[in-house]
């Protein structure tokens, strides 16, 4: 056991986006004058904050939405990267860490309901090919549902590494006296983090059962109009 | 392991089928892949798991994620598996078991004999599709008004050096063809059919002939007796076995084809050394050769369709066939004209064809524009080709090709075109001839004077498209020959100025250790000045200090004299 902590006992990195690109994601939803915006989209956190004024106003004129809007958009953009950067300059600690990811989503005429691990320690994950994957292998046509997939993904996994950093501070504070950093057993972690011991162990096969097949494979519906009309309306009535 | 068919990694091959096995095709560069093992290429590509830095990555976990994905697709084979099938029964990352995946299907030892994906997202409408070839409903053709449909220009690749060899060996048996040169077909013999390249021997009874050989094996077939057979010696010896025609006789020979045309008699005497045989087969194996005797008959049929624009590709010429090939090109245009006129349809010049109907709607147009117009229909490589071959030829005889060519740019709208550019070709032949051709671009002024009348039934656009052609080769030249001298020019100046700058550099590195050499000196002097110095100091020093003790004792002597 003590053998096993220590080979997988990583240094304490800077808290960052667990992919290949270090992208954030950023959901907004602003009601100005009876008109509702909802977006959802990735952004880089790198880009100068010039880019952020320029995307609203652009956004605005694409859709046409009530100069109203503006202001609203870009606070939100930015309170958002402020949460981000918050964050940047704590220790992240990831540790060997892999975790479910559920997926369900509407997205215009398709309904997609997911589930698959997702190792967070694995810093050339993709969730952008993940989801291109996904669209092919479903054989969606629909151009948007990729992108929304990707962002769901990405979505997860910054709530998981925000965790993941304030987990760390509680921690320090809590054991101020030890020198050196600490090592998540999974237990120890959120709960959803899997149980790695358990599951590759040298007795047990890395291949699920087949009754769990169906668990983690896509799930894919297309709605009708009505049924997407109907959906909506139920959202705003919840939503209101 | 479980029980599963036993795997014959085949690669590519079919080999029959073996009740007991199935076999499953993996492409040969993956003959690496065994069961039972992990090879160096897996582990190579998939580090993650041979590193042993994680509980969820160990080689035993990677075995089992390959092995379940390849039976997986064996299952079926002519199936594609995809990504999210396989993940759904894996436990792990499924970024990693990405990866395992198009490992495999890279390597080929899955999804190999699947169809290819399907096109990705669907037909949008800002999907560009590329379609070859005109759009449906649009007909390329010729001319506005004619309904000849033009096809794709061909690029020939021959090497040009064998153009000229082939050529004559490729014509195709047509009436003219043999009317032209019936002495020469090749004969076959009656009973084995070879070629009779050696002596043969007719049958003087019928038409029939027998080779050599089989005369002297005695095979000549029933009822015929051996008597009954007339040598006679083949004529197509020398021209087989490669007479060697020089330069100055194949200068002759084309002047003597162009002045007397069909009358083989007459151009024999004319060549003197050569029978008229040899000088028709010389004719022939010269690419352009029968388009001469055409054009010298003023007749309109032609075979010479193998007297293709493979002479116009002159990239590795060997320098031998140099000269020959430099006619072809001049020639290819006036034989190619030829060729158009017979409206031949298996043509290979579809850039020509375009050439000739363009010209024929303008006939009366200035020659500069015809130039223009032709430097755009033409086909860059037939251009640049003319401008080589022109640069090389006008890089050889300058002048003498200018005075030529502009003389007879004046001619050229009444006269013959084909003097012309024979001319230009003589002029550009040999080195060694060339107070020949000094006398002889006179000669064949006065000749192309004569000979007005005669070659005036030739249409004037052929004359005038073929020399724009070779006016548009000689401007080519000439702008290359300027941006060459050019070049040089430029070459030469900056090495001066290189040399000048060294020069400079060296001459002040000089006066700087000059000067250093007489620091040297100084310093050294100085030195010596200071020894001097200071060795004085002491010998005075010394003085006064023997003065002081000899008048202190001189003193201490008074004073105890006194006491």
């Amino acid at each position: 056991m003590k053998s096993l902590a220590s080979a997988s006992w990583k240094a304490p990195l800077k808290f960052r986006m667990p992919t290949a690109e270090n992208l954030i994601p950023i959901r907004l939803d602003i009601e100005v004058d009876g008109q509702r915006y909802k977006d959802a989209f990735t952004w880089n956190p790198y880009d100068p904050d010039s880019e952020v004024v320029m995307f609203a106003k652009r956004t605005v004129k694409d859709l046409k939405l009530a100069p109203g809007f503006l202001p609203q958009i870009v606070q939100s953009i930015q309170s958002q990267l402020a949460t981000f950067r918050s964050y940047e300059g704590q220790d992240m600690y990831v540790g060997d860490k892999i975790i479910p990811i559920k997926l369900d989503l509407q997205v215009n005429h398709t309904v997609i309901r997911d589930q698959f691990l997702w190792d967070l320690n694995n810093f050339d994950s993709d969730p952008e090919e993940f989801a291109r994957t996904l669209c092919t292998d479903l054989g969606i046509e629909d151009p948007e549902v990729g992108p929304a997939v990707a962002f769901a993904i990405r979505e997860q996994l910054y709530e998981i590494a925000i965790q993941n950093v304030t987990s760390a501070r509680e921690n320090r504070i809590s054991k101020k006296g030890r020198r050196a950093a600490e090592h998540f057993t999974p237990s120890k972690a959120s709960g959803a983090a899997l149980d790695l011991m358990k599951l590759f162990s040298f007795r047990s096969s890395v291949v699920r059962k087949r009754k769990e097949w169906d668990y983690y494979k896509p799930v894919l519906d297309l709605l009708s109009n009505e049924e997407v009309d109907a959906l909506e309306a139920k959202e705003e009535r919840s939503g209101r | 392991m479980e029980n599963k068919p036993r795997h014959d990694p085949n690669p590519d091959s079919n080999r029959p089928e073996e009740p007991e096995l199935d076999l499953y095709t993996i492409p040969s560069y993956s003959s690496w892949f065994a069961w039972n093992d992990i090879h160096e290429t897996e582990r190579q590509a998939l580090k993650e798991f041979f590193e042993g830095s994680s509980i969820s990555r160990t080689p035993k976990i990677y075995k089992e994620y390959r092995d379940f994905i390849i039976n997986k697709y064996r299952e079926d084979p002519s199936r594609r598996l995809t990504f999210t099938e396989i993940r759904k029964s894996l436990i792990g990352d499924v970024t990693l078991l990405h990866k395992v995946f198009r490992f495999l299907e890279t390597w080929g030892l899955i999804n190999f004999l699947a169809p290819p994906p399907p096109h990705e997202g669907s037909e949008n409408d800002d999907r560009v599709r590329v379609e070859n070839g005109a759009p449906n409903g649009v007909r390329v053709v010729a001319t506005p008004n004619s309904l000849r449909p033009l096809s794709a220009p061909v690029v020939k690749g021959k090497n040009s050096g064998d153009g000229v060899e082939e050529s004559g060996v490729k014509l195709p048996p047509l009436a003219s063809y043999s009317d032209v040169f019936g002495d020469l077909k090749r004969l076959h013999c009656g009973s084995c059919g070879d070629n009779c390249d050696s002596g043969y021997y007719e049958y003087k009874k019928d038409n029939f002939i027998v080779c050599d050989k089989c005369f002297k094996n005695g095979n000549y077939g029933e009822d015929k007796s051996m008597d009954d057979f007339e040598l006679k010696d083949c004529h197509e010896k020398s021209a087989a076995n490669g007479t060697v025609w020089t330069e100055a006789e194949t200068l002759l020979l084309l002047d003597s084809v162009l002045k007397h045309g069909d009358d083989w008699d007459l151009v024999s005497q004319n060549v003197q050394t050569k029978s008229k045989l040899d000088c028709i087969t010389k004719l022939i194996e010269l690419p352009f050769g029968e388009s001469l005797i055409d054009s010298a008959k003023g007749r309109g049929n032609s075979s010479g369709t193998s007297m293709s624009m493979n002479g116009i590709k002159p990239v590795v010429v060997p320098p031998s066939e140099d000269q020959e090939n430099i006619i072809n090109e001049d020639q290819g245009y006036d034989g190619a004209n030829e060729n158009k006129k017979n409206g031949d349809s298996e043509n290979q010049e579809p850039p020509l064809k375009k050439k000739r109907t363009a010209s024929t709607s303008d006939a009366d147009s200035s020659l500069m524009k015809q130039i223009a117009r032709i430097s755009t229909m033409v086909g860059p490589q037939i251009t640049a080709a003319a401008a080589e071959a022109a640069a090389a030829m006008l890089s050889d005889e300058m002048s003498c090709s200018r005075e030529i060519f502009y003389g007879d740019h004046i001619d050229l709208t009444n006269g013959s075109l084909s003097p012309s550019i024979y001319q230009q070709e003589r002029a550009h032949n040999t080195e060694e001839s060339e107070i020949k051709e000094r006398s002889n671009p006179s000669d064949s002024l006065a000749e192309s004077q004569e000979t007005h009348p005669k070659k005036s039934d030739i249409p004037l656009p052929l004359r005038i498209r073929a020399a724009v052609a070779t006016g548009l080769g000689a401007a080519a030249a000439h702008a290359k020959l300027l941006a060459v001298q050019e070049e040089k020019e430029i070459e030469h100046l900056v090495a001066t100025i290189i040399e000048a700058q060294i020069k400079k550099l060296n001459s002040k590195i000089k006066h700087c250790e000059d000067a250093e050499l007489l620091m040297e000196k100084e310093y050294a002097a100085i030195e010596g000045l200071k020894e001097y110095i200071l060795g004085e100091r002491i010998n005075i020093l010394r003085t006064t200090y023997n003065t002081g003790t000899s008048k202190l004792l001189e003193l201490q002597s008074q004073t105890s004299n006194l006491s």
